[in-house]
């Protein structure tokens, strides 16, 4: 299995999925117009990987800047998957990260932290600039 | 109308607004007005949670335009919108387009709803419908924008409808962040 690697665009984010490292981020803003046109091979690849791998501890980085409201039931589709993945028994780390400041997605980051019962899920703020 | 433009432009001014477009919408173009107001505002130090919430209301405004606007040319849809200031302290967005009648009626009850909740109803509401599928009518969307928009503004979202003829009411809302 390979890496997936997706630039950022404008109103997309960057995704870096690295299956060795077993480290998956997801940066910047995603506001397509069709997200799940975007995010199909996101999740497609994220299927594969979470069929194979077998005990690793996988650590997911999120920080994104801005995302539409259609993105944001897509990110919970994505956090959904993780956490039957750590039902099932894989060690899974989600880092939240958001800006000082912002607090919309600070508040983003609590709900998905309370919808979750399997995956460790960290608030992490950063810094600004 | 050559010589009506600084009137014109004196107008929109007079009313506060520092932005507008009216015609077609692209996504390209949300990505480019987005970013330009971002610069503005930021020009204007901001603060980054106001100005990510404007951002977020001109695209979710912008993304319904090209989803829902009943006028359109092949795949454009047309529209308008308008972000400026009011009472020195807030921006507001501006959105309007066209729909058929038809759809008036439940677009009226779905804001008419929204307008009656406080933050912590907004906010279980918009848990509870992005937990559901999103609307058969919803072209790729989550059915979650307005719910979104009514979450960020600082007061209830604003909205009317002009009847244009027997096909067409003219849809607007207004927006206080």
């Amino acid at each position: 299995m390979e890496k997936l690697v997706i630039e950022a665009t404008k109103y997309t984010p960057e995704i870096y999925f690295d299956c060795e490292k077993n480290i998956l981020e997801i940066r910047g803003k995603s506001y397509p117009e069709n997200t799940s046109v975007f995010y199909s091979p996101v999740f497609k690849w994220l299927e594969t990987y979470l069929g194979h791998e077998k005990s690793q501890d996988i650590t997911v980085n999120m920080e994104l800047i801005y995302f539409n409201s259609s993105s944001s039931k897509i990110l919970m589709d994505f956090c959904d998957i993780l956490d039957a993945a750590a039902a099932n028994g894989k060690a899974i780390t989600v880092n939240w990260i958001y800006e000082e400041d912002d607090e919309d997605a600070f508040e983003f980051g609590e709900e998905f932290q309370e919808d979750l019962e399997f995956v460790t899920f960290n608030l992490v703020e950063k810094p600004p600039g | 109308m050559l010589k009506d433009l600084y009137e014109f432009k004196k107008d929109l001014s007079r009313r506060g607004i520092f932005f507008c477009l009216s015609g077609p919408i692209s996504q390209n173009l949300v990505a480019e007005i987005g970013s330009t107001l971002e610069q503005k505002m930021n020009l204007e130090d901001t603060r980054r949670p106001t100005v990510l919430r404007v951002f977020s209301t001109v695209v979710e405004n912008a993304q319904n335009i090209m989803r829902y606007s009943d006028e359109k040319e092949e795949k454009l849809s047309l529209g308008i919108i308008a972000v400026g200031y009011e009472d020195d302290e807030h921006y507001f967005v501006l959105c309007g387009n066209m729909v058929e009648n038809r759809k008036v009626e439940r677009l009226r009850n779905n804001l008419t709803k929204l307008r009656k909740m406080d933050k912590h109803q907004l906010k279980e509401y918009y848990r509870k419908k992005r937990r559901e599928g999103p609307p058969e009518e919803s072209k790729g969307g989550a059915g979650l924008g307005f719910i979104d928009m009514a979450k960020k503004a600082s007061k209830p979202i604003e909205f009317d409808f002009k009847e244009i003829n027997e096909k067409f009411h003219f849809f607007s809302m207004k927006t206080v962040i």
